[in-house]
């Protein structure tokens, strides 16, 4: 609709003065709010790179695959980091993906209508749960537990696996993984929800209607239906956990190095940086911001990739009517 | 609803194990929701029953000790918190509401849609890197503020606020507008006049939440206020104490009584944040009732 | 009353561009916003700081001491040595606080905005602080183990290297696990910086600096972060700032110096240490590293901990009166912190160095 300007001659004349400011004042206010909001995204891809540059004019890209942080040789690499976090990450993936189907599935077909609402919203909470208490909690709670009995379980039954071979400890890969998964499960669950609950009843109803159980209506119907949601959600959980920085600086150990073992102490981009851009100077700062740049490259191309996934999704549907004050929609901001 | 309709099987002898399977299955997604929900009570009980010794009178009114010594409290860490927060909430939910504004009122899609998608790429931004944008912008050269803080939490606030008030102004119904313009009532004071005030529950909401998401935020915080000095200062231009902060130090601590003043804080913090997401969320559950007219 | 909202709105958003703006220009001076806060202009401009955490228990009792005798109040953020050469280069803080000296490429990049120098103003050890059940009190160990232990060559408590040192002790067999700062520190200069010295092997695998590459162990960040590691890990070993060591009550193990004695780390020892080397290097830089084999009471991990300032400051006259607290009156704490008083020779040297600030 056109803004406000009448096309009437007389009824123009008889706009007064408020109106005729108001109306270009607020569309060049907004607009100005909104160009601001472009010059943030461009200044931060600016700013990391003018302070990555030395180390990205040092190193060029063969800084990706260099397992090495030396800080007194001066030799830096992101290797060990890419490591740390694509293990963490897709460790976590790989625990809250099915979890979250799971917990959708019992949402959305199996809890009795009074409880669906408490749940969903409990599961909401967990993600509303600030990451440095859930890393205070990892430190002092899950982290104990897991060298004392997690660990030597997993050793002693699957100790010949490379990943499960290696001493104890507090401070893990397998530690930092866990949070994430507790970090991800919640948005992926409100994603997979919501797109499970668009499943159209008529298709639902079929599927009983030909002699199938509630498990093979599901298997049949939900889930081939609700298969860009669920992708498109463990993406965006996905990328609340290549993000994250605090909770996994304070239980993943801050080790350079890259190990097999689940139980050693590793490092990823995010807590990297979180624990060391104060302390460096120089060529380790750039390197620290160089860290960033394949950080936050990383993390938006999959967080743009998992929102266009279930965008497309959701055009299938009806329009909700609903704001969305999901986790996936509050909550998804890797921290 | 759809009975198990057996009575409609053939029976290719294999009933039996589909319904085993079945039941395991749902036994499977039982299970996963109860554990998604005991991993809630554990995390919360956790900093409840290990927090609530330390938590008293005493505790919330003095600010931290020095180094070493006992007996302090976090009420700088709180009065910092809040003057971040509600700095970086002053700057971001105009600003939020005003791109909103623009988008669903102004815009036409080409500019609407990169509007969005600037938004959905923010939204991706993990908050450290923000902290060194902030960090490169604000304080190199220059020295910590409680201000440069503030800037980048508004920076991650932004997506939040931008998004759920898109959502909302999207949702007041066009008669109302049609209604206006045919009135000859200018956009702007529509804007104003009607169409916010009709959001409004929406928009106090994503307010909210997004207050919510920052209140616990460390990581530029670590960059741009650590540095602090003792007792209850006020001033945003120096660099000011917070609770998240105060959590992530003592976390890292070896004394048990530093772990205890940790507990505390993030019983604290986490009532705050939970409280603020449950009045959210009940609040527009509330005046969702105004919209549907 | 509709053009009243309009105006808040448009106002509250030129507000906070306002702020933005005024907050975000640097005017060159570091003094910004400080009229806002609590104490009245004549009482002197407040002075921040960061770095070393081996200095932070004294540095505390320096800044509540301080600020009620002069009315300057001292704001110091313990991130590290490393954090502290980072923050002084970049001009963020007033003053840093290292207990690694700074090389010539760091006093190249901090001088790049007006000539630094730096001041030795406390004086104390790194201990390498253990944690094993069944493990004697006063365990004896020498360069060759440590670095042994810190290479990953020696591996378990009960290694016949430890076992030859310690005569007759029952060592259990646990795994060693020894702990690092991960951060850049003050500590791991002064650590390294021995093991480099008593052992060549070390030093051309791993090296002397505030961070260095350990091919083994786990890292933690800062002394308070470490301390934590060892106390909760059975079979650790992890280097702390004496302070850190005695007030979370780690076992400190006697360490061999190039005397072949075996001295109790404490404010003694660490004193033999200082009184040992009598000179005083280029930019007032002091090692403990390698003492003389007839110091036969010196601590060999002994470490002097400096500050870092610019001569060039606006705060030149709070700076002064401030070091020169902290090497005469402030002094006076360090023995229950476990600090040694400076040397005379080494608060001559200072003098010198604080006359020319400011000049």
């Amino acid at each position: 609709m056109e803004a406000g300007t009448l096309r009437n001659p007389v009824l123009r004349a008889r706009r007064n003065l408020t109106d005729r400011i108001g109306d270009p004042l607020l569309r060049g206010l907004s607009g100005l709010a909104a160009a601001l909001a472009a010059a943030v995204i461009l200044g931060i891809v600016y700013e990391v790179t003018q302070l990555a540059w030395p180390a990205i004019q040092e190193f060029g890209l063969g800084f990706i695959t260099t397992n090495d942080w030396n800080p007194v040789t001066k030799r830096f690499g992101a290797a060990p980091f890419l490591y740390g976090t694509v293990v963490t990450s897709f460790i976590a993936l790989a625990l809250a993906a099915p979890l979250s189907v799971a917990i959708s599935i019992y949402l959305t077909e199996l809890a009795p209508r009074r409880i669906r609402r408490p749940v969903a919203t409990l599961i909401d909470m967990l993600a509303a749960i600030p990451t440095v208490i859930l890393g205070l909690w990892g430190i002092l709670v899950l982290g104990p537990f897991m060298r004392d009995t997690i660990q030597p379980a997993l050793h002693g039954v699957l100790g010949f696996l490379p990943i499960f071979d290696g001493d104890p400890s507090a401070f893990s890969y397998l530690t930092a993984a866990l949070i994430l998964t507790i970090m991800a499960t919640p948005i992926i669950t409100s994603v997979i929800r919501e797109v499970f609950e668009t499943v159209p009843g008529d298709l639902k109803e079929a599927s009983y209607a030909l002699g199938a159980t509630r498990w093979e209506m599901v298997r049949q119907v939900v889930l081939p239906y609700s298969r860009p949601g669920i992708v498109g959600g463990s993406i965006l959980g996905l990328g609340r956990a290549i993000g994250e920085a605090i909770a996994v600086a304070q239980v993943i150990g801050g080790a350079t190095l890259i190990n097999a073992s689940l139980f050693h102490t590793g490092g990823t981009l995010a807590a990297h940086i979180a624990s060391q851009f104060q302390n460096s100077a120089g060529l380790q700062k750039a390197s620290l911001a160089y860290l960033g740049v394949i950080l936050l490259a990383f993390a938006v191309l999959v967080n743009v990739v998992a929102r266009i996934i279930v965008q497309r999704g959701r055009i299938k549907d009806v329009d909700s009517g609903d704001l969305d004050l999901s986790a996936a929609a509050t909550q998804a901001q890797p921290s | 609803m759809s009975a198990d309709p057996h009575t409609l099987l053939l029976d290719r002898g294999n009933l039996e194990r589909r319904r085993r399977v079945n039941r395991a299955v749902e036994a499977v997604s039982i299970a996963a929701a109860v554990l998604a929900v005991a991993v809630l009570v554990i995390v919360v009980g956790s900093v409840f029953l290990k927090g609530v010794d330390a938590l008293s009178w005493h505790f919330l009114t003095t600010p931290t000790a020095l180094f070493g010594e006992a007996g302090g409290g976090i009420s700088n860490a709180i009065i910092g918190s809040a003057i971040i927060v509600g700095i970086a909430a002053a700057m971001a939910i105009p600003v939020g509401i005003l791109v909103a504004i623009h988008t669903t009122e102004f815009a036409p899609p080409q500019i609407s849609h990169p509007v969005r998608f600037v938004l959905d790429i923010l939204n991706g931004v993990p908050t450290i890197i923000t902290g060194i944008f902030v960090f490169g912008l604000m304080v190199e050269g220059d020295k910590q503020s409680a201000f440069a803080a503030s800037v980048a939490l508004a920076i991650v606030m932004l997506p939040i606020v931008a998004r759920t008030a898109q959502e909302v102004l999207a949702l007041v119904p066009g008669s109302l507008k049609e209604a206006a313009h045919a009135l000859g009532i200018a956009r702007w004071r529509m804007t104003v006049r009607i169409t916010i005030p009709t959001a409004a529950g929406g928009l106090i909401t994503g307010s909210l939440l997004a207050v919510a998401r920052v209140a616990g935020e460390t990581a530029p915080i670590i960059l741009l206020s650590s540095i602090v000095g003792q007792g209850n200062l006020t001033d945003p231009g120096e660099a000011l104490a917070s609770i998240p902060y105060f959590i992530f130090q003592a976390s890292e601590s070896p004394k048990p009584e530093a772990h205890t003043e940790a507990w505390a804080a993030a019983l604290v913090l986490i009532a705050f944040v939970l409280a603020l997401n449950v009045v959210a969320r009940a609040f527009y559950a509330r005046s969702r009732n105004r919209m549907g007219a | 009353m509709s053009k009243r909202l309009l105006s808040v709105l448009v106002a509250a958003l030129a507000l906070a561009v306002a702020l933005a703006a005024c907050g975000g220009s640097s005017d060159g001076s570091g003094s910004t916003g400080s009229s806002a806060g609590g104490g009245s202009e004549e009482a002197g401009a407040p002075l921040v700081g960061a770095g070393s955490t081996l200095v932070a228990p004294l540095m505390s009792k320096w800044q509540s001491d301080f600020s009620s005798k002069s009315e300057i109040t001292v704001t110091y953020g313990a991130i590290g040595s490393g954090g502290g050469i980072e923050q002084i280069t970049s001009r963020t803080v007033d003053f840093g606080a290292s207990d690694a000296p700074l090389s010539e490429e760091q006093f190249e990049e901090a001088d790049a905005q007006g000539e630094v120098e730096q001041i030795p103003w406390a004086l104390s050890g790194t201990v390498p602080a253990y944690n094993v059940k069944g493990a004697p009190k006063d365990l004896k160990l020498n360069g060759d183990v440590i670095s042994g232990i810190y290479l990953g060559t020696i591996t378990s408590w009960d290694d016949p290297a430890i076992a030859k040192l310690n005569p007759g002790a029952s060592l259990p067999s646990t795994k060693i696990t020894p702990v690092y700062r991960s951060d850049g520190s003050g500590d791991t200069y002064a650590f390294t910086n021995y093991l480099s010295t008593v052992s060549p092997e070390f030093k051309s695998k791993v090296g002397t600096s505030t961070q260095v590459k350990f091919p083994t162990g786990v890292g933690a960040e800062k002394n308070d972060g470490v301390a934590a590691a060892i106390g909760q890990t059975d079979g650790a070993i992890g280097y702390v700032g004496l302070a850190y060591a005695v007030s979370n009550e780690l076992a400190m193990p006697l360490v061999e110096n190039a005397a072949g004695a075996f001295p109790e780390p404490g404010v003694k020892s660490v004193e033999a240490a200082a009184t040992a080397v009598e000179d005083i290097g280029p930019n007032n830089e002091i090692s403990l590293a390698d003492l003389p084999s007839t110091a036969k009471g010196a601590y060999p991990i002994s470490t002097y901990t400096y500050v870092i300032v610019p001569l060039e400051t606006e705060k030149a006259a709070e700076m002064k009166k401030f070091i020169e607290y902290a090497i005469t009156e402030g002094q006076s704490y360090g023995t229950d912190l476990d600090f040694a008083p400076l040397p005379k020779q080494v608060i001559a040297a200072d003098e010198e160095a604080i006359a020319k600030i400011g000049s």
